[in-house]
């Protein structure tokens, strides 16, 4: 098999750029290994895949960080044109260079599992690291949605990151006065919420993260929420109490969001909102 | 013919254990297995895993807790608001 033209990775780089990616960046296919347990890696869905290409970008904007309404920032769809890179990189892959390119579908897989972890592939390809929250944080631009192209093209590959965007300043800071951090004080485990975690010699470390209820404030509007109502409602014998769940306005709302729902997935950002390092407290008039 | 369907019991029998294994409640001490190695500690199919995984995790809270959810996102969205755009009065009260 012929190997890439001079300069193929650049080209590739430059073309997500251009079409809208605030990073790119490459892992090794086999660097998923020590992650990623068998049929959660690359070469699972793609056999010979030697490459995985990820961008990130479509960040949300200061405006919909300090919106009133938290219905803002869970419907703006942003993911959708990070999505558009991806694919069009797949596409170049294949027709440029002549290799295999698979766009890893945003949705989930059986088990209500992803296809692949983006957030593994972004750190993977030295774009970012994960935060104490959860999403992975690039150290520059925060956080960020991500897309990723798996392919059997053998890429130049990128370095992790040998730091991480978290813990921010702010939050050593706040640890060291309160021995939490914004988004520890945000989502408590302790007190109703999903995560735990410490400060150690100034990294972030994640003692504990309830996923069960997270879902339920990432999903609330979203597959969980339609089905705990609709188990509910067939669970009621009464027809009118039936009919307050079906016209109510939890149902309503949730048969909206999945209606649309590539831009609803995402419907909680308490703890990325409160947190420094995801898009800073910038000033604006 | 339908579709797969989990044997009530054997989701009673397993779901504590299935939940405890996998990724669910994650803690720094303990990662989370897949499908297919709790499968192979427990004695079963991969596939009666991943059901009562999908089950047990829609199962861990009820109904409650999705209205809990919004009250949640809608107090800390106006906290942030308050505290972003220098306005005290869009404080939850």
């Amino acid at each position: 098999m012929p190997g890439l033209p001079p300069g193929a990775t650049a080209a590739l780089k430059s073309s997500a750029f251009q079409a809208g990616a605030t990073v790119c960046g490459v892992a090794s296919a086999a660097a998923f290994d020590a992650h990623a347990p068998a049929g959660h890696r690359p070469g699972d869905l793609l056999p010979g895949a030697a490459s995985v290409v990820v961008v990130g970008g479509s960040q949300p904007r200061a405006g919909d960080w300090a919106a009133t309404s938290p219905w803002v920032l869970q419907t703006m769809g942003t993911t959708e044109r990070i999505q558009s890179v991806g694919r069009k990189l797949a596409q170049q892959i294949e027709s440029q260079l002549g290799y295999y390119a698979l766009y890893v579908p945003p949705g989930t897989a059986s088990g209500d599992t992803p296809f692949l972890s983006l957030m593994l592939a972004a750190q993977l390809a030295g774009l970012g690291s994960r935060s104490l929250a959860g999403p992975v944080l690039n150290r520059e631009h925060g956080f960020m949605y991500w897309s990723a192209v798996i392919t059997t093209a053998p890429l130049e590959t990128d370095t992790v990151e040998g730091e991480s965007a978290c813990p921010a300043p702010p939050c050593r800071e706040m640890w060291e006065r309160e021995r939490t951090t914004p988004c520890l004080k945000t989502c408590p485990a302790d007190d109703g919420g999903c995560l735990a975690g410490t400060l150690e010699h100034g990294r972030a470390v994640r003692t504990f993260y309830d996923a069960a209820r997270c879902n339920t404030r990432v999903h609330t509007h979203w597959v969980g929420g339609f089905q705990k109502v609709l188990e509910e409602t067939l669970n009621e014998t009464d027809r009118d109490r039936r009919k307050m769940l079906l016209y109510g306005d939890f149902f309503t709302r949730t048969l909206w969001a999945i209606t649309y729902s590539s831009t609803n997935i995402a419907q909680c950002f308490e703890c990325m909102r409160v947190c420094p390092a995801a898009h800073g407290l910038k000033e604006m008039k | 013919m339908g579709v797969f369907r989990l044997d009530p019991a054997i989701y009673n029998r397993y779901k504590d254990q299935v939940l405890k294994l996998c990724n669910s409640f994650q803690r720094i001490d303990r990662p989370g297995l897949s499908d297919r190695q709790i499968a192979e500690q427990l004695g079963l199919d991969e596939r009666t895993v991943t059901e009562i995984r999908c089950v047990a995790e829609r199962d861990c809270y009820p109904l409650e807790e999705w209205e809990k959810a919004i009250e949640f996102k809608r107090k800390a969205t106006l906290e942030w608001s308050a505290l972003a755009l220098k306005r005290p009065d869009l404080k939850p009260k």
